[in-house]
């Protein structure tokens, strides 16, 4: 049964968020909707798919649940005992069924600021996503036994510090809602900058990361920046296609073949865009300046200006040296190479970059493009001997190899 | 439930002026949390306190202040609060939060003082991360046995006190131009951390130093409380 993956990567999140809710305890839901699956993977292939099969799995773990939590009230000192007596005098009466809400109550425990963000990284991919933990491992790059000891401890903080299972009331908000942004934009960036790692869960982080922030606008419709957020996964991810070659090396922009560029997710992107007017937060700026790439027949129709004054916005929002260096480079488009080398010395400087490869690669790609390739070979051989992706590094050894031949 | 807020910092020396402004806040405080606050008071500086390591079996005394410049405890609170979220409100106006900064740890159990705290002492229980357990757990057990046994020599010599869960559950607050920071975890990565404590009731320091010596801990910190916070 070729589809049973997706029926159960599709009812995971809900089924838990539904089982959490219920019972107070995401431990009891996480382990209650496991073995529904398990009895799902026994039953289903034998009697079909049920109808309702979010329904079936939430009702087998329900009980299964209340027949663990029966179990372990039963021996003495075990703290599950108040749980059960607290779930009985709720539950008699009551239908437990997924509703939209758990998922956002879900989304907001799990990326609760006094988680750490790797933290809140791991549980929502667990959680929500349904990734198992060696595949949460392998998108991470950490061993199975740091994701696990990190998602028990994560959970036994929200247990015993009693963290919430909640959407928080109005006033806390405005501060904990960009966490949960945080949290989401890190699934997709997992995915679409991870420094390395195979492949195929890159691409389920991206798909993740794209779904979880579509899922987050339809619950909290009004929520501007989740649609800027929703508006940048979605145009970065449109060229995800194009930006790896075959060899595995990244293709810059201008480089790409803009006709295979996914433009049903550029559609969607600016739809998400024109909802997000007004958006407070980092993610606006940087979602226009993906959509005016994204809306660019051609590199060299590229505008600059207009993504100078975004790039002017984000720095109003955030000190990112990242951002700023990227920001350099938009300069030098638009005012020429040797203004964008001035603007990229303003934060060349900053101890937040000095093991990354961002402003060498950048700087050699200025004197690359004044045409001082001595200059260009020697910063990307030192961007090489920094940290980076290994596409990243792929396409610096190419450059490497293009200046050396000129010479 | 019960939270334990432990305030953090460098110990500082204010003149009169900013001494009363801050009383003043923290006055403000107590006010607004009034609902929630179930005890709290400043400790008297660490220079006054002691240090007891080695356990019951062979405790080392050793006088404060403990290390130079190194974030000291300059007050605690209890709380009573819904959830974590609470207790963060809560913590985040504690004035030490703008220049230290406030561990926020769940309690697995609170024994209210029975008698006015006053100027009694406050034995704080540290222990390496490594060594706090998880309750439910043999070693977990076999500590509240320990405590049981300490609390039948200590009789009415302690005054209350409070099991914490262990580091991983507790929350660091701080606040810095406005800003709330938290970081998951305790302040200081790897020191020794808070894992519980007792309120010591006795007339004076030797006293409380030999009641705090049974205590079944890594270390021992003895402060006196200043008896300023007026809960």
């Amino acid at each position: 049964m070729a589809n049973l993956d997706g029926v159960f990567r599709r009812e995971w999140g809900p089924a838990v968020a539904a089982l959490a809710r219920w019972s107070g305890d995401i431990t009891v839901a996480e382990d209650a909707v496991q073995e529904a699956f398990a009895e799902a993977l026994n039953t289903w292939p034998r009697d079909g798919v049920p109808h309702n099969p979010g329904g079936w799995i939430v009702t087998v773990a329900r009980n299964r649940a209340l027949d663990r939590l029966r179990r372990e009230s039963s021996r003495p000192g075990k703290e599950l005992a108040a749980v059960v007596d607290d779930i009985r005098a709720r539950t008699d009466h009551a239908d437990v069924h997924p509703v939209r809400d758990d998922e956002l109550r879900m989304m907001f425990t799990c990326a609760h600021p006094a988680l750490d963000p790797t933290s809140q990284l791991a549980l929502t991919l667990r959680l929500i996503s349904g990734l198992t933990v060696a595949e949460i491992a392998r998108a991470l790059l950490q061993s199975e036994a740091a994701v696990g000891q990190r998602i028990t401890r994560a959970k036994n903080k929200i247990r015993h510090a009693n963290i919430p299972l909640r959407v928080p009331p109005a006033e806390l908000l405005p501060e904990r809602a960009p966490h949960v942004l945080a949290c989401i934009y890190s699934v997709f960036t997992e995915g679409y900058w991870s420094t390395a790692g195979p492949s195929a869960i890159r691409d389920e982080l991206c798909d993740e990361g794209v779904r979880l922030a579509g899922e987050l606008c339809s619950l909290m419709p009004d929520e501007r920046d989740a649609h800027a957020l929703a508006a940048l996964v979605l145009l970065h991810d449109s060229r995800r296609q194009t930006r790896v070659d075959a060899d595995g090396a990244l293709v810059p922009l201008d480089e790409q073949d803009r006709n295979r560029w996914d433009r049903s997710r550029i559609a969607r992107g600016l739809d998400q865009l024109a909802l997000a007017a007004d958006a407070t937060g980092p993610y606006l700026p940087q979602a226009v300046i993906a959509a005016l790439h994204a809306t660019a027949p051609r590199w060299e129709q590229t505008d600059w200006r207009a993504i100078c004054v975004a790039y002017n916005r984000l720095m109003e929002i955030t000190d990112s040296p990242v951002a700023r260096a990227n920001r350099a480079l938009a300069i030098g488009f638009r005012d020429g190479f040797t203004a964008g080398l001035a603007a990229l010395d303003e934060v060349a400087d900053d101890p937040r970059l000095a093991r990354s490869n961002t402003v060498a690669s950048i700087r050699a790609d200025l004197l690359r493009r004044t045409g001082r390739r001595d200059e260009a070979l020697r910063w990307y051989r030192i961007a090489l001997g920094r940290n980076g992706s290994g596409p990243a590094r792929e396409f610096l050894r190419r450059r490497v190899a293009e200046c050396a031949g000129h010479r | 439930m019960h939270y334990f807020a432990l305030l953090l910092g460098p110990e500082r020396t204010l003149d009169p002026d900013a001494h009363s402004a801050e009383m003043a806040e923290y006055q403000a405080f107590h006010e607004k949390a009034a609902s929630a606050i179930r005890a709290g008071d400043a400790l008297t500086p660490s220079a006054t306190g002691v240090r007891i390591t080695g356990g019951p079996d062979a405790p080392t005394i050793t006088d404060g202040p403990f290390a130079e410049g190194a974030e000291v405890a300059g007050g605690y609170y209890v709380f009573e609060a819904e959830n974590l979220d609470e207790a963060l409100a809560l913590a985040r106006d504690i004035p030490a939060a703008k220049y230290g900064a406030v561990e926020v740890w769940p309690t697995v159990f609170y024994t209210p003082p029975s008698r006015p705290v006053g100027t009694s002492w406050l034995a704080l229980l540290l222990e390496p991360p490594a060594n706090t357990n998880a309750p439910g757990s043999p070693e977990w057990d076999a500590g509240i046995a320990a405590h049981q046994k300490f609390g039948a020599a200590a009789g009415d010599r302690t005054n209350g006190g409070a099991a914490l869960h262990p580091p991983a559950t507790a929350t660091t607050v701080r606040v810095r131009d406005g800003e709330v920071l938290l970081t998951d975890g305790p302040y200081i990565e790897g020191a020794e951390v808070a894992n519980g404590f007792y309120f010591i009731d006795v007339s004076d320091r030797d006293e409380a130093v030999k009641v705090a010596s049974m205590i079944p801990a890594t270390t021992v910190e003895v402060r006196q409380l200043m008896g300023v916070s007026g809960l």
